[in-house]
């Protein structure tokens, strides 16, 4: 249908989605858009990201502090800190293009943390992934999880943002969200 | 779906390969589209894949872009 109506290059995909080895993404398709009104500037969309990163890292400093067995306490604590270097690198993105330069703390007030990455609570994600919270294994597999959600609503936003530039910005997230999936992929295979 | 490749010029991948060819691509230049229906869609799809159920598919055909490489499943 589609190779008929001008479309270039089609592929189909066979084997049926359980042949999919990576990270899938679940919910419908208007999951976490309420997050992005689609008339964001790209300050604006910075902003947002960067409360999901917040949200992020504040759900794995709450897990290390209940965390029990050492090895997966120190997980969450590496994990945090990868949510660190993600918060700093939008801020620096921020910056770049402010006219009005804030400093982290002062640009922290500006930010409300409403959801983690992929626009989902903490909450919801535990009960979705139901994690046994002492298996590094399955830490890492929430972790991945929630980077698939992420890339998986930044990808779906991107066709809702007008401004041209700040859909670039939504385009450039969600490519680092892939790259941060393969850094967790790697990680789970150094286990 | 498998019969389709004998009747349009698509080539046909397995998710394997679609998976490489996803990595490989960034995400602004690609279109993953879902033909499945809602439920299915929701239970586990592919971060980032458009959602058009096939009964659909004539008629939201303008959401799509034609120059894009487009994966379907």
């Amino acid at each position: 249908m589609l190779a008929g109506k001008g479309f270039k290059h089609v592929y189909n995909v066979s084997g049926g989605i359980k042949a999919w080895h990576a990270k899938t993404a679940i919910g419908p398709q208007d999951l976490g858009m309420t997050l992005f009104s689609g008339k964001e500037s790209p300050l604006d969309v910075l902003t947002v990201a960067y409360s999901l990163e917040q949200g992020l890292q504040e759900f794995y400093v709450t897990m290390e502090q209940e965390a029990k067995n050492a090895a997966v306490k120190d997980l969450f604590a590496k994990l945090s800190e990868i949510e660190v270097k993600h918060q700093m690198s939008i801020y620096t993105a921020y910056c770049d293009i402010s006219d009005t330069q804030l400093s982290k703390e002062a640009f922290e007030k500006t930010v409300e943390v409403k959801a983690l990455e992929g626009g989902l609570s903490t909450r919801e994600y535990l009960e979705l992934f139901n994690p046994d919270l002492t298996s590094e294994t399955d830490v890492i597999s929430l972790a991945m999880s929630i980077e698939a959600q992420a890339l998986d609503l930044y990808q779906r936003v991107s066709f809702k943002i007008e401004n041209q530039a700040s859909r670039e910005i939504i385009n450039k997230i969600a490519n680092e969200e892939k790259v941060h999936l393969a850094s967790l992929a790697k990680l789970m295979d150094s286990l | 779906m498998k019969w389709m490749q004998f009747f349009t010029p698509a080539k046909s991948l397995d998710f394997n390969e679609a998976e490489n060819y996803i990595a490989q691509h960034p995400g602004e230049q690609i279109t993953i589209l879902d033909v499945r229906q809602p439920s299915e869609y929701q239970d586990s799809h592919i971060p980032g894949a458009v959602l058009i159920p096939l009964p659909q598919l004539s008629d939201r055909l303008g959401e799509l872009d034609p120059e894009k490489p487009t994966l379907v499943y």
